[in-house]
């Protein structure tokens, strides 16, 4: 035996050794990491959703890990974007080189249209949260999923079900007047709105984008008024939207009913609370939980006590997401990123606190059955009135106070 | 088209315009004596919100009876401002002292981020939905009492700068900076005292807009950015064109927003803005310095 070949054998043999070690070691945790702005003016926000990561997480690890990988723990790797598009590219390329299994984020569709580049050219399965841009499935991407329903679904299905709640209160809703921010994402639901008018049979009478600047939208809600809507559907952000709900309020703007579309504002606990008179019957179509689920109370109850206040959708769909991604943990039998996204793609998960049926994703990555809720302020609560399976309060359509 | 929807739209524009006409004469005044373009105007206005915020939330002062303490203490602090930051850069090149008011700005929105969130904070004293009707016109009486209360403190300004000394040296300073130091007027006083008075101006504005709007870190940049086109347009320091133009501005902006679709009456105050850089750059209203 020349010294070639012992060198050879006996690493061979250290080389066998150690093996079963590291992959025991492998075996102990799987590294799952976000981008988020925990930085930052969405800092507030960030915060909300990483709360909603760590509890799925430590649910997840105290109940026994991951079984199919031998009871492997979940470890959540942090990156912080500031909501700047170089950051998310760099913190997630870190996190890839740090072996993350997937990656969840970023908040900011612009940060998600860029950062999908790197997780498609490092193979790693990237969970979209917050994000609504439609195009951010597009381009034949095999890596890219999202849970949440996107703008398209957003704006269609709230319309879907203002409209057949109308019908079930048998005032019929003929003509619809938006407002929405001139940002990419009031635009979008602008567009949807507009697009779907043929479909549900209604005509959009107005539509106004605005600037979020805008100190007094007198001027346009009286265009809005002399169009005689029966609908006012309103995109936008916190101060805007408080603005023109009051505004609306006191040119007795004559509607059935104020709906925010994705509204930063009308189903907010805190603006509810700020506004307490104001906010009163206003809708919203946004991101919710199912308030039938037994679960999902349990989850509420569980958030409440770690962190002293009432978890919002942020919290919500940052916790499924987690699940989403042990339950393909578990089919995937592996911490492989390919085998997870196999394993991703393969979704169907119907334990869960959505108001909507099994989760499973299509070709491009969405959640094919993705549904926003129609929520309804009542008694200074945002309440689920529809889509009417999941309804926890019956809706009050026409609201009088608008006709006031 | 309708003739309700102008006559609302005329209104609403008087309205606003007489705020916008109260920022920008603060800002026209600064100018005209400190030839800055002082950028930090909005965020000492959203100062001033802040402060009318503060004070009616934990001493219960009603937000107009509170100008009585922002007024007074937003004078004090500009001409603190004015002292510490701007008057060492005096002789720095323009474009430094543009980078300095602008980094001021950044400054004082990134601490109001930090010492209170990004919420969105509203005041709302009891009359703060009264409202009535003006014909088919809606007059919101805190819109209606800003307006008034801003064009009462640009009358009180206009007369301040007519008929007291300090006010005469503020004009002279503005119209010729030399000549005013040849006749033994204190320069340096004299500029941070109009540091303060335009500040004093922009956080009355800030407290009279309080009970119809929000309270944000960003919040001073609506009206500050409106402000820029008003002072250009009313002549750079000249202050009674200043307020004039506030109300041409607050007018185009809402029968922009009547006639034309979408948010095309941003379109029509800038484009404004553009037209008259282009052929009037002394202003709409005659130009000068410290009329």
């Amino acid at each position: 035996m020349n010294r070639r070949v012992f060198l050879k054998t006996a690493g061979a043999g250290a080389g066998l050794g150690a093996m079963p070690g590291i992959s025991r070691a492998q075996a102990k945790e799987v590294k799952l990491g976000y981008i988020l702005p925990v930085t930052g003016p969405l800092a507030f926000e960030a915060q909300l959703s990483l709360n909603g990561l760590q509890l799925a997480v430590d649910e997840i690890n105290n109940a026994g890990g991951v079984k199919s990988l031998g009871g492997a723990k979940l470890t959540l790797l942090s990156g912080d974007t500031q909501n700047k598009v170089e950051l998310g590219n760099s913190e997630a390329a870190r996190l890839i080189d740090q072996g993350i299994s997937a990656l969840i984020g970023p908040f900011s569709s612009l940060v998600a249209y860029s950062v999908r580049q790197v997780t498609e050219k490092n193979k790693t399965p990237f969970m979209l949260l917050a994000a609504v841009a439609d195009n951010l499935t597009e381009g034949g991407l095999k890596y890219v999923f999202r849970m949440q329903p996107n703008g398209k679904a957003m704006a269609t299905l709230t319309m879907n079900n203002m409209f057949e709640m109308a019908k079930a209160a048998s005032t019929p809703i003929k003509r619809v007047a938006m407002m929405h921010e001139d940002g990419n994402f009031g635009t979008t639901m602008g567009n949807h709105v507009e697009a779907f008018a043929g479909r549900l049979g209604y005509s959009l009478v107005q539509r106004i984008p605005y600037s979020l600047k805008s100190p007094d939208f007198t001027a346009e809600l009286s265009k809005v008024k002399a169009s005689k809507p029966d609908l006012l559907v309103i995109s936008g952000y916190y101060g805007d939207s408080r603005l023109i709900a009051e505004t609306a309020s006191k040119l007795r703007i004559g509607v059935h009913a104020l709906v925010g579309l994705a509204n930063a504002a009308y189903s907010n606990p805190k603006f509810i609370a700020d506004n307490r008179e104001l906010t009163d019957q206003l809708f919203d179509g946004n991101y919710w939980h199912n308030p039938q689920s037994p679960r999902a109370k349990a989850v509420f109850a569980a958030y409440e006590q770690r962190f002293s206040s009432t978890m919002t959708s942020h919290g919500v769909q940052a916790y499924m997401v987690i699940h989403v991604l042990k339950a393909a943990l578990e089919r995937a039998g592996s911490a492989d990123r390919d085998k997870l996204r196999d394993a991703l793609a393969r979704t169907n998960l119907a334990d869960h606190i959505l108001p909507q049926d099994a989760i499973k994703f299509d070709d491009t990555g969405e959640n094919v059955n993705a549904t926003p809720a129609l929520l309804q302020v009542q008694n200074g609560k945002p309440v689920v009135v529809g889509p009417a399976r999941f309804a926890e309060a019956t809706p009050v359509f026409p609201v009088p106070r608008w006709h006031g | 088209m309708t003739a309700d929807l102008l006559l609302q739209a005329v209104v609403s524009g008087l309205l606003l315009g007489g705020v916008y006409g109260l920022v920008a004469s603060g800002l026209s005044l600064i100018f005209g004596v400190l030839r800055i373009i002082n950028f930090a105007h909005g965020a000492v206005m959203m100062l001033a919100m802040y402060t009318t915020y503060w004070l009616f939330t934990l001493l219960k002062v009603d937000p107009y009876l509170s100008i009585l303490v922002t007024g007074p203490a937003f004078f004090v602090l500009g001409m603190i401002i004015q002292r510490l930051v701007i008057e060492p850069n005096r002789f720095a090149a323009e474009h430094n002292q543009l980078m300095l008011t602008l980094g001021l700005a950044l400054v004082l929105e990134n601490l109001a981020l930090v010492l209170w969130q990004g919420d969105f904070r509203t005041v709302r004293p009891p009359y703060a939905s009264a409202s009535f009707m003006l014909g088919e016109a809606l007059v919101e009486v805190p819109r209606l009492v800003a307006c008034g209360g801003a064009v009462v403190m640009a009358l009180a300004l206009f007369a301040f700068l007519r008929l007291t000394d300090v006010g005469k040296a503020i004009r002279a300073l503005a119209e010729e900076p030399e000549g005013a130091m040849l006749m033994g007027i204190d320069v340096r006083r004299i500029r941070a005292v109009a540091f303060g008075v335009g500040s004093g101006c922009v956080a009355v504005a800030g407290a009279l807009v309080t009970p119809f709007f929000y309270v944000a870190p960003d919040v001073g940049e609506s009206f500050n950015i409106m402000a820029f086109v008003v002072v250009v347009l009313g002549g750079m320091g000249n202050f009674v064109g200043a307020l004039l133009s506030g109300f041409i501005v607050g007018l185009a902006e809402s029968l922009g927003a009547t006639l034309l679709p979408g948010s095309l009456k941003q379109l029509v105050v800038f484009a404004l803005f553009v037209l008259v850089l282009l052929f009037r750059p002394a202003g709409l209203v005659g130009g000068g310095r410290g009329r």
